[in-house]
């Protein structure tokens, strides 16, 4: 290839309609073979944007979750087991410099055998400063009565337990709880099955002591400091855990991490199932499509002209794809809300047991499907013509 | 009995009667990190505006509260809050400074940087007539400082441990520390010397110094 | 005025396809190429259309050479004044009579009056009016050769080159063929035709016929 062609190659100032009208002719003049190209290609593009769209919708939501927990979260432990810590114990770590507030968190599961489902109880004092504003509602709260979320009631209700439900105490007593009212969906950022009530009520029926709670919640008002008064606080109480809320942002990020084999999968079959489109592709033409090529340089084309019409040819097929294949994806997600896929998704690694889909437009998976696609596709397209165009015409025609 | 031993006994109860209702020993500490919130949670929600400003002793205050009910019904416990947090604020009378704020678009007025990617470093000096600049840090804030010292009202930093905005005029600040601000290696400031100090051994600062204490030197020698 | 001085092409396994030829070609002049077919008469063809470079030697049109000009110039050359009848016509089945037709405009990006207009003329000139809309491989033998001709001259070339134009038809059809040679001369036209075919040789209208043998010009007699 000389380098005047180089010169001379693709003429993308103006585009020539009658050369795009030619590009579009020629698609269909192999019409099965690009419908196929565009199906498996969108499919790719849906495949790969479906699965960062969900995992990123996923990663807002845990994200908002943690946003709502206790900067550090300190945890009593004995034979390094979790076990609870003495309230009177919040006040050494409230003389930290830097600490702004600590909270003795009563909270645990109680296991309802009817329905063999786990409960999630929060107990909440009246006047105290929570770092989770669902716990800072005015709740109206009294010692016998409890909020429940909507799924909870329900499993209640199909246990007939309409205004009250009876806690079973390790004594075997029963705690009989009431029903003041639902938690409505849209403040509840998971599925979790949980149920607030006042921190006496749920002492009561964990049996804690007087002064016993569940662990502390640390809040540092610098955040800065957060290592440091880690550190101090382990000082305090070697035999405590110490868990940091950036800690759980990068738990989460590894399990969610491209590393892990879900996506390992699915980048690899799509990655090989693309390169064997391009594969072929670039492998070059058949003899049908080189005379052609050869004709049209007799006719008085320049090499410019014939790649501007694979230009366009590329551009379509790929630009079309990948529309398409994003277009798919949004409504597979956001709409569909990726039925099989979040079951994979929370199965295999999630925490929580459900996650609501915000809608979020996110440019980098869309910028990185595009130019992983189109430009490869566009080039795979060219580079075999440019080769023919270039050579001496007769050549190719005999 | 002699008159002693009466009068041993009367002393006796009439302390043991006063110490227990006494005011609680409760660190500043606990106070403001947990006291004086809860306390205002309680009042906002049951107390109706009342006005507490008339009681001449802690213990007057707090019968109220307790035997007659006067918010209503409380467990022990949040009486004796509410009854601090009403005690203090009342003869304090503490008004916060007003916490600040920056938009996404305000720079500091001497190096040109956006002030939001570092809300907690943020400083301001105010003028008469809502003349005010804001800085991002202590080094662009003192720059400025010495050399438009006529007709400031206030001079507002944030406390590195609380981030509660406090007058630099009576605050202290902690040179050559592994903290580093926008600008690199900066001042921290503190509400009082005992964080200063603790700051200090804890990330390996050179000195405390009180606010009148800086010169313009100290300043440039920090570099940019 | 084309000429070919000292013109040699060699193709890579040491097939010499010329050698060493020199020709004259005035505007206006009708040319038989005669020989058989491996003799180098195509390859004449193909150097004057600029579709070959010549290994050795130079080819000249209008004092422009354009052996020497890169692809790029060449190409437009071509499409400027110069239309190709192959033996094979090269038409693309799968498009129309008036697509193939309008092939060699398409780069130039005219308004779509000028294509109507000239692809109306060369219709109806070469007699495929009819046929204009029907894809060339539903076309029979002597349609796609009135196609092919009808391609050549939507750029109006002053040198029209055929490539053994007869070698597919019947006698019916080769005799309409020069009747259109006819046509095309009187419009003062450069025709050069390769061919074998004994039909050519006894045409009052052909002007010289050079007979091409094993690379080497044989005889150039004036008719």
């Amino acid at each position: 290839m000389k380098l005047q062609n180089i010169w001379f190659v693709v003429l993308a100032t103006k585009i020539n309609f009658y050369l795009l009208e030619y590009s579009l002719k020629y698609i269909s003049r192999y019409k099965y073979k690009n419908i196929f190209i565009v199906l498996i290609m969108s499919t790719l593009v849906a495949l790969l944007a479906s699965t960062f769209f969900l995992s990123n919708a996923m990663k807002s939501e845990y994200n908002k979750l943690i946003s709502n927990y206790p900067d550090i979260v300190v945890t009593n432990q004995q034979a390094l087991r979790d076990t609870t810590i003495n309230e009177n114990s919040s006040y050494k770590i409230l003389e930290i410099k830097g600490v702004s507030n600590v909270i003795p968190r009563v909270w645990g599961e109680y296991y309802f055998l009817n329905a063999n489902k786990k409960f999630t109880i929060l107990g909440k004092d009246e006047y105290e400063m929570y770092s989770n504003p669902l716990l800072n509602e005015n709740l109206n709260l009294t010692k016998d009565s409890m909020v429940v979320s909507l799924n909870v009631k329900r499993i209640l209700e199909d246990s007939y337990y309409d205004d009250y439900f009876n806690f079973i105490k390790a004594d075997g007593n029963v705690k009989k709880m009431l029903i003041t009212s639902v938690l409505e969906k849209s403040t509840l950022i998971n599925g979790e099955l949980l149920i607030i009530m006042n921190k006496e009520s749920a002492k009561e029926i964990f049996e804690y002591s007087k002064n016993e709670v569940t662990d502390f919640g640390v809040s540092v008002a610098n955040k800065n400091e957060i290592p440091f008064i880690a550190a101090k606080i382990k000082t305090i109480f070697p035999s405590a855990k110490i868990t940091l809320k950036e800690d759980l942002k990068v738990h989460y990020e590894n399990i969610y991490n491209l590393r892990s084999g879900f996506f390992l999968t699915v980048f690899i079959i799509s990655f090989f199932t693309f390169f064997i489109i391009i594969y072929d592709k670039a492998t070059g033409l058949n003899s049908e499509q080189r005379h052609e090529i050869g004709i049209l340089k007799a006719l008085g084309w320049r090499v410019g002209d014939v790649l501007n019409t694979k230009l366009y040819e590329g551009i379509i097929i790929s630009l079309l794809s990948y529309i398409l294949g994003i277009g798919l994806a949004f409504i597979y997600v956001y709409v569909m809300k990726a039925p099989y896929l979040k079951k994979i998704f929370l199965n295999n690694y999630s925490l929580i047991s459900n996650y609501n889909i915000n809608f979020s437009i996110d440019y980098e998976t869309l910028a990185l499907l595009f130019f992983l696609s189109v430009p490869i596709y566009i080039a795979a397209t060219i580079i075999p013509s440019w080769r023919v165009a270039t050579l001496e015409a007769d050549e190719v025609m005999r | 009995m002699s008159l002693q031993q009466i009068f041993k006994l009367f002393s006796l109860t009439l302390f043991l009667s006063a110490t227990l209702f006494a005011y609680p020993q409760i660190t500043q500490n606990i106070k403001d990190k947990k006291i004086y919130p809860m306390g205002q949670k309680i009042y906002k929600s049951k107390c109706k505006e009342k006005d507490f400003t008339n009681f001449k002793t802690y213990n007057s205050l707090y019968n109220t509260l307790n035997k007659e009910k006067a918010c209503g019904d409380l467990s022990k416990k949040n009486v004796e809050i509410l009854s601090v947090y009403l005690w203090d604020i009342k003869l304090h009378n503490s008004t916060s400074l007003e916490k600040l704020v920056v938009t996404k678009d305000e720079k500091c007025q001497v190096c040109g940087m956006f002030l939001h990617n570092y809300p907690s470093w943020v400083s301001r000096i105010n003028y008469p007539k809502d003349e005010t600049y804001n800085f991002d840090g202590m080094k662009c804030m003192f720059k400025f400082y010495f050399n438009n010292k006529k007709g400031i009202t206030d001079i507002l930093v944030q406390d590195y441990y609380t981030l509660k905005t406090i007058d630099a005029r009576s605050s202290y600040f902690v040179v050559g520390s592994d903290v580093y601000g926008p600008m690199g290696h900066e001042l921290v400031p503190f509400n009082d010397k005992k964080s200063a100090n603790i700051f200090l051994l804890e990330h390996k600062g050179k000195k405390v110094y009180f606010f009148d204490e800086i010169t313009e030197h100290m300043v440039r020698s920090l570099g940019h | 005025m084309i000429k070919l001085i000292n013109v040699s092409k060699i193709y890579d396994k040491n097939v010499i396809a010329l050698n060493n030829i020199n020709l004259k070609f005035k505007e206006g002049e009708t040319i038989i190429l005669k020989g058989v077919s491996g003799s180098g008469k195509s390859t004449i063809l193909s150097l004057i259309a600029g579709l070959v470079k010549p290994t050795t030697g130079s080819v000249l049109i209008d004092k422009k050479k354009i052996s020497k000009i890169p692809d790029h110039f060449a190409s437009s050359f071509r499409q400027e004044h110069i239309g190709f009848i192959f033996q094979k016509y090269n038409l693309i089945n799968n498009l129309s009579v008036e697509e193939n037709i309008l092939l060699p405009l398409l780069p130039l990006n005219l308004k779509k009056i000028e294509h109507q207009k000239r692809v109306q003329e060369v219709l109806e000139l070469f007699n495929i009016e009819e046929k204009r809309f029907a894809l060339v491989k539903n076309l029979s033998g002597g349609q796609q050769q009135r196609c092919a001709i009808a391609r050549a001259n939507i750029n109006n070339p002053k040198i029209i080159l055929a490539d053994e134009p007869t070698a597919n038809l019947d006698e019916k059809l080769s005799l309409e063929f020069i009747e259109i040679l006819k046509n095309l001369k009187s419009q003062q036209k450069t025709i050069i035709i390769a061919t074998h075919d004994p039909l050519f040789f006894e045409l009052d209208f052909v002007d010289r016929i050079i007979q091409v043998k094993n690379g080497e010009i044989i005889y150039d007699i004036e008719s």
